[in-house]
């Protein structure tokens, strides 16, 4: 799925994954997959309306079906499909359909510029056992920022703690130094990975 | 279950980031595929 985004995005698609775990259960599991770079989202509250909403919440069971859905930018529902809980969804048929739908469409859209992504020589300052570090750490793995942002934990490492105090004045973490500023609140530390990382604004 | 030609019901959930996500939230983009799926840890 990962490596097909970019012909989703040259077909103007986005793509959306959905099923009824909850935000936090979503943000481990794309840590698991080594990040994931469209958004899950959690069809937790109330469980399932969203795929009650489209017909394929499945009583039995408690889950969303395997179901694909595609909707113009004017809300009209283009294609639906599914390959039932156990199936396996043929993703290369999907983007070739969302090809052919971008090539009919007539709607006006602005090229997108590619993410801007990181300045050089960011860092992110996180603590062990600290609750916004770790939602940070994994905003960091999900996004697939680990190659541009350097984590540094000043539990355990003292000269990464003395770094911080010398730039910060204090050894509070998370800290997110970007091009020698420094930001302490773990949400507008995400939101900053996220604008950072994807071409959907946080 | 929802036809092809209808319109499709607007909704506001939260991702995996925490992020409020609608079908507004992609005026940029021509179309918006939605990959229901039933938990985590299965593929998508």
């Amino acid at each position: 799925m990962e490596g097909l985004l970019p012909r989703f995005r040259a077909a103007h698609t986005q793509v959306l994954g959905v099923s009824v775990d909850s935000v936090y259960c979503h943000a481990n599991w794309a840590r698991d997959l080594g990040g994931i770079s469209f958004p899950l989202l959690a069809d937790f509250e109330p469980k399932g309306g969203l795929g009650k909403a489209f017909g394929y919440y499945l009583d039995k069971g408690g889950i969303d079906d395997r179901a694909t859905v595609i909707i113009d930018s004017g809300g009209t529902v283009r294609h639906t499909s599914t390959v039932t809980p156990d199936g396996r969804r043929k993703i290369a048929e999907l983007v070739d359909l969302c090809d052919s739908l971008d090539r009919e469409s007539t709607t006006r859209v602005k090229e997108i510029p590619a993410p801007a992504g990181l300045p050089r020589e960011s860092i992110l300052y996180f603590k062990s056992r600290c609750g916004f570090s770790r939602a940070t750490l994994i905003a960091r793995d999900n996004l697939h920022l680990q190659d541009d942002l350097a984590a540094k934990n000043v539990t355990r490492d003292a000269q990464a703690r003395t770094d911080l105090v010398r730039l910060t004045g204090i050894d509070q973490a998370p800290c997110l130094v970007l091009e020698g500023k420094p930001i302490h609140e773990s949400p507008e530390i995400i939101r900053r990975l996220v604008n950072a990382a994807t071409d959907l604004t946080a | 279950m929802l036809k092809v030609g209808e319109r499709a019901a607007a909704f506001s959930l939260k991702d995996h980031l925490g992020r409020e996500i609608s079908l507004q939230t992609f005026h940029n983009k021509r179309h918006v595929m939605l990959l229901f799926y039933p938990l985590d840890w299965t593929p998508t």
